[in-house]
């Protein structure tokens, strides 16, 4: 009974999402049903009209009372499609809604979230998840809500034909609907964990597409595909409880039908025998509940499936309720700033990437540092020593255990993330660029620049040149993996984004080290002419690149 | 022109026992309808002739009949099951093997969330198919067929009617296909759009972080999901029309058919348990019969995805031939003769390019960024193939190669190391599945990084997080160094290979790669010309060609483009 409960409380919170918005696409459901229900009453009315007028041999009242079911039913089609178009655009529109909610968290997470999840794993819930879920919005709902609404239409009519052979079939189809609740949880359990397979395949999948030269170049790609399928396998061997089920849910469905038919028949000539009922109200109520059996099957059909499909929605909530990464930093001391000069001061910082980690475990430990506006630092050490954390702790991507950061003279504890990084414009080490051309990736850095702002950037970063000699200079896309543009090249091009940022601090994390002399040589040279304008903090390892900065911290 | 294969077809085929099996039962299960349907029309005429009704003597008929309705129903639906994950199984593999076959180009051109997405929403859609659009065809067929007979043998006439009046519906719905078809391929790009920028997200987030771009990609997907709506809207007007239509043409018929039987009645022709009996069929033959085109629609709906499908499985495979060696006779391992190739048709990176490598040779490219010397290692992995010239690997054309055999010659340190999100032994082990913990360890050893491994938490069974996240890039081209000495292939392809190195271990890896390179052919591409200095041959790459070779004293002493490049150094 709990669990039922928490299913209701699953489906509301699912249409919740909705917001008031989910009244008219109620509301469009309710009208759909009532309208195609009545299409459904008036093909009823002519079966009795027919059948009670046949014997009769009377022409011209039939011919009059088909006109007048005509165009009942024709009324009462337009008007469904009217609402059937309300619905179809709300149930898209919360789609959009939903999935603008998921990218806002999908880019708020933790830092550490995405470097300990498989981005195949978000993506599968993004892709997948996120599909089904608006699934229930697009049609499993519907499909559940419209039979339903429809059967009580229904009921209406077939009451007044003939009460006694209605309570029969409520009887029997109640039988059948108890089948299908039976089977319910069982089909959730059973597709909840179809959907944890699923993600495994779609991350077995996505290593393939990811690492493909790997694959490639050693035997050892073969068992990614091996791995694949044999997740394949699992997937299909746990389908089967899924066609077993359904197998129940078919049987019950069809099986209760025949049944119906010939007990309806049975009974109704009984009673017509007897002077209960007519003939022609026999198959009156026949054609509803044709229509009564269909859609009271589909209840049972379909709400095992709503229910199901709750268990993505599920999922989705609870990725929504991942937290998000904090707006302001934590673990931070207070410490008096003021009239610091420094553009970076870092004190007492203690970090480790595993909390839990004992002290004399710490990869960084009572760390300080202090850069001074204007300066040139070059950081530099061992690999594995915590240069590139550094770097992430300057981005505010995870919490120190203790210490204080001060960027520009001001504690970051009194700013927001935001504001915090608006100061530091950051140059990775794998320059990405992403989807869209090269002008739209530069700008990237700042919204609101102007084509000559962007051309000034890119000259600065000595990108200018090489764009314009592309075939479509600054229109080309830069794309996924940026294939056709030369690591060196992205790299500049990743330069000028930070130019264009605009921050009084730059800091770039191994920009140079995967470059080539020539391109490390453009590169330094663009910094060179940085060099007064900003603070530059280059992590580096590079004697060309050290050579650089004004003063080098070794770590 | 040959025929194109069509796999699903053939896999739908190949299991077709168990559709025959659910169609079987369908056809039983309709017949079941059919029967108890003609017992009580009959029943009806005897009451109407003024006869006493019995129900107890019909009783045990019909409940042997409603068991048999269960029985087959359930039969008839694990048929249908297996059937539908058998050929939707093999179908998912089938297209994952393709994945690791298809030309390495397509997947390059190909945005990779978009073959993600692909996969993932085309597969469902395609189980969608198989697991209710094909069980729906065949029971409508099957009670399409069944009533006919049974409609035919109450009144010909009857029947004759129904014949001519639906096929108007298949004529109309026929028309509306296209359409609605059409329309929904331009709803899936769009979701497609919206995956997209999820994926880009994901992929770009430490700069979309460090740039404070959250607003900007929201506004971007806002953007799309309002076309997503717009799409919507004018999608289900286009659908509803079809509804509308579809309803009132299922309409017209079953007005005229009950007109016509009450005629027949009214003149004697037909009885009215016969009446009876056919209002009851008529409105599950109309069902079948207007559904039937439906079914089709909805067929073609899934084809869109099965044709998306098939586009991927119908790429070229990478050319592959049978060698598995090479000419014995040959010393030269490696020779690229007069090469032209380009990524796209129109602008050629290498252009006439020749270099000849001999076993145990040396030999260092070098040159400008862009000049083409990764495009120079796509071609020697056989990841591309040349446009023009002749490629040679031992002696042997590389089409004639089996591929698999070929890349087992060939051990390549790229300048993108990718990690697999598991342990730092499976990575390792990567390079040789059947190395032992102490190879694997010696292999470490001589890359340097076994020590660094060792102070890891859980050593080599820690997981090295997606694209190897928790390790510095030095880190991370020492695993992949590692994995290249266990695979011990005849000749290692270095890229950049001490670029993403650190200061401290620089020379420690110079040290081991010279270990390694020892009794190993080697090409190395180099951006620091002091590690190049030793190399028997040094290629500089200028314009898609070598513009000189040497040695790097003889190359000095020329005083040519290498001259330059060592003077800016």
């Amino acid at each position: 009974m709990k669990k039922n409960g928490n299913t209701w409380k699953l489906f509301l919170r699912t249409m919740r999402v909705m917001g008031k918005r989910g009244i008219l696409y109620l509301l469009a459901i309710v009208m759909m049903s009532g309208t195609f229900a009545m299409f459904g009453v008036f093909s009823a009315l002519l079966m009795k009209r027919v059948v009670d007028l046949a014997p009769t041999g009377d022409l011209r009242r039939l011919g009059i009372t088909i006109a007048g079911i005509v165009a009942g039913g024709v009324l009462s089609l337009v008007c469904y499609r009217f609402f059937a178009i309300i619905y179809n655009v709300e149930a898209k529109r919360v789609y959009g809604v939903l999935y603008e909610k998921v990218l806002d968290l999908e880019m708020k997470l933790p830092y550490s979230y995405y470097e300990t999840h498989h981005s195949g794993e978000i993506m599968s819930k993004v892709s997948y998840d996120l599909g089904r879920m608006g699934d229930i919005y697009g049609s499993r709902l519907r499909r559940t809500l419209m039979p339903f609404l429809q059967v009580l239409v229904f009921l209406v009519p077939m009451f007044f034909l003939s009460w006694q052979l209605t309570l029969c079939l409520i009887a029997v189809n109640g039988i059948m609907f108890a089948v299908d609740m039976a089977v319910t949880e069982p089909m959730r359990e059973a597709s909840r964990s179809l959907s944890e397979i699923n993600s495994g395949m779609t991350q077995r999948l996505s290593d393939l597409l990811q690492g493909m030269e790997q694959a490639r170049m050693y035997r050892a790609g073969r068992e990614t595909v091996t791995a694949y399928q044999e997740k394949n396998d699992l997937y299909v061997k746990k389908t089967k409880r899924v066609i077993w089920l359904s197998a129940c849910l078919e049987s019950s469905s069809r099986g209760f039908e025949l049944m119906c038919l010939l007990v309806f028949l049975l009974l109704g000539v009984y009673f017509v025998q007897k002077g209960y009922t007519t003939l022609g109200a026999l198959a009156a109520i026949y054609t509803l509940y044709g229509n009564f059996s269909s859609q009271f099957l589909q209840v049972g059909q379909y709400f095992p499936q709503l229910v199901s499909y709750l268990a993505y929605a599920q999922n989705i909530f609870d990725f929504l309720e991942e937290e998000r990464e904090q707006e302001q930093m934590d673990g931070l001391q207070d410490e008096d700033s003021s009239g610091s000069e420094m553009a970076v001061r870092m004190r007492d910082i203690d970090f480790s990437y595993d909390t839990a980690k004992a002290e004399n475990a710490l990869l960084l430990r009572r760390f300080c540092m202090d850069i001074r506006m204007g300066e040139c630092v070059a950081i530099t050490g061992a690999s594995g020593c915590g240069k590139t954390t550094i770097s992430k702790l300057l981005l505010g991507l995870y919490p120190v255990q203790n210490g204080c950061i001060c960027i520009h003279g001001k504690n970051v504890a009194d700013m927001t993330k935001q504001e915090w990084r608006q100061k530091i414009a950051y140059v990775p080490q794998e320059p990405y660029l992403f989807h869209g051309s090269i002008r739209e990736n530069i700008r990237m850095g700042r919204l609101d620049a102007s084509e000559e702002e962007i051309i000034e950037a890119a000259k600065l970063a000595n990108a200018h040149d090489f764009i314009i000699h592309l075939e479509n200079g600054y229109d080309t896309e830069a794309g996924e993996r940026g294939d056709r543009l030369s690591g060196g090249q992205r790299q500049r091009i990743a330069i000028a984004r930070a130019i264009l940022k605009g921050a009084p601090i730059m800091l770039l994390d191994e920009a140079t080290s995967a470059l080539d002399n020539e391109s490390e040589q453009l590169v330094n040279d663009a910094m060179k002419k940085l060099q007064r304008q900003m603070t530059i903090i280059m992590i580096a390892h590079r004697p060309s690149t050290i050579a650089l900065a004004n003063r080098v911290v070794e770590m | 022109m040959q025929k194109r294969k069509r796999y699903f077809l053939r896999y739908m085929l190949q299991y077709s026992y168990f559709l025959l099996g659910g169609t079987v039962c369908a056809c039983l299960l309709h017949f079941a309808i059919v029967w108890g349907n003609s017992v009580i029309s009959g029943v009806i005429d005897q009451m109407l002739a003024g006869q006493e009704i019995i129900l107890r003597d019909f009783m045990p008929g019909f409940l042997l009949l409603m068991f048999a309705g269960f029985a087959l129903a359930f039969i008839k639906q694990i048929f249908f099951g297996i059937y539908c994950v058998r050929v939707s199984g093999i179908y998912r593999s089938c297209v994952a093997e393709k994945l690791y076959r298809v030309e390495y180009a397509y997947l390059k051109n190909e945005n990779s969330a978009t073959v993600i997405n692909k996969l993932n929403a085309d597969i469902a859609e395609t189980e969608n198919l198989l697991s209710t659009g094909v069980p729906q065809i065949i029971m409508d067929v099957a009670a399409l067929l069944i009533y006919s007979v049974y409609v035919g043998s109450l009144n010909l006439g009857l029947l004759l009617l129904i014949l001519v009046t639906y096929p108007l519906v298949f004529w109309i719905a026929g028309k509306m296909v296209k359409k609605i078809r059409t329309l929904t391929g331009t709803y899936r790009v769009k979701s497609d759009v919206m995956t997209g920028i999820a994926q880009d997200v994901l992929s770009g987030i430490l700069v979309l972080r460090s740039f404070g771009l959250e607003e900007h990609f929201q506004e971007k997907m806002h953007q799309a999901a309002a076309d997503l709506v717009d799409n919507e809207e004018k999608r289900t007007r286009v659908s509803n029309n079809a509804m509308l239509v579809r309803k009132l043409i299922q309409w017209i018929p079953t007005i005229i058919c009950a007109v016509y039987a009450a005629l027949l009645v009214g003149r004697g022709a037909l009885s009215v348990g016969g009446l009876l009996a056919f209002v009851v069929t008529l409105g599950r033959l109309a069902e079948a019969f207007v559904g039937i085109p439906f079914d089709f629609v909805e067929t073609a709906v899934s084809m869109v995805s099965i044709r998306r499908i098939e586009e991927i499985l119908h790429m070229p495979d990478e050319a592959c031939g049978t060698q598995t060696k090479g000419e014995d006779d040959s010393n030269v391992v490696i020779s690229l003769q007069d090469i032209c190739f380009g990524y796209t048709e129109e602008t050629l990176v290498l252009n006439g390019l020749s270099l000849c490598v001999k076993a145990g040779e040396h030999i260092a490219l070098v040159g400008e960024s862009g000049g083409g010397k990764s495009t120079i290692f796509h071609l020697l992995c056989a990841f591309y193939q040349a446009q023009s010239g002749s490629y040679q690997l031992y002696g042997r054309e590389i089409s004639d190669w089996d591929l698999q055999a070929a890349r087992d010659r060939l051990a390549l340190v790229s300048q993108d190391v990718f990690l697999f999100p598991t342990t730092v032994a499976e990575n390792i082990a990567y390079g040789n599945r059947d190395a032992t913990r102490e190879e694997i360890v010696e292999a470490c050893k001589k890359a340097q990084i076994h020590d660094f491994i060792m102070t890891l938490p859980q050593g080599y069974q820690t997981l090295v997080g997606e694209r190897g996240a928790m390790l510095s890039g030095g880190q991370k081209q020492r695993i992949s160094i590692a994995r290249a000495i266990l695979k011990n292939a005849p000749v290692l392809l270095l890229d950049e290979p001490t670029s993403a190195i650190d200061v401290g271990t620089e020379e420690l890896i110079q040290n081991a790669l010279d270990h390694v390179m020892r009794g190993r052919t080697c090409i190395t591409i180099a951006h620091r010309l002091s590690t190049v200095q030793n190399a028997d041959c040094i290629y500089v790459v200028n314009d898609g060609k070598i513009a000189e070779c040497g040695t790097h004293a003889a190359l000095l002493a020329a005083n040519g483009v290498y001259a330059k490049l060592y003077e800016r150094n």
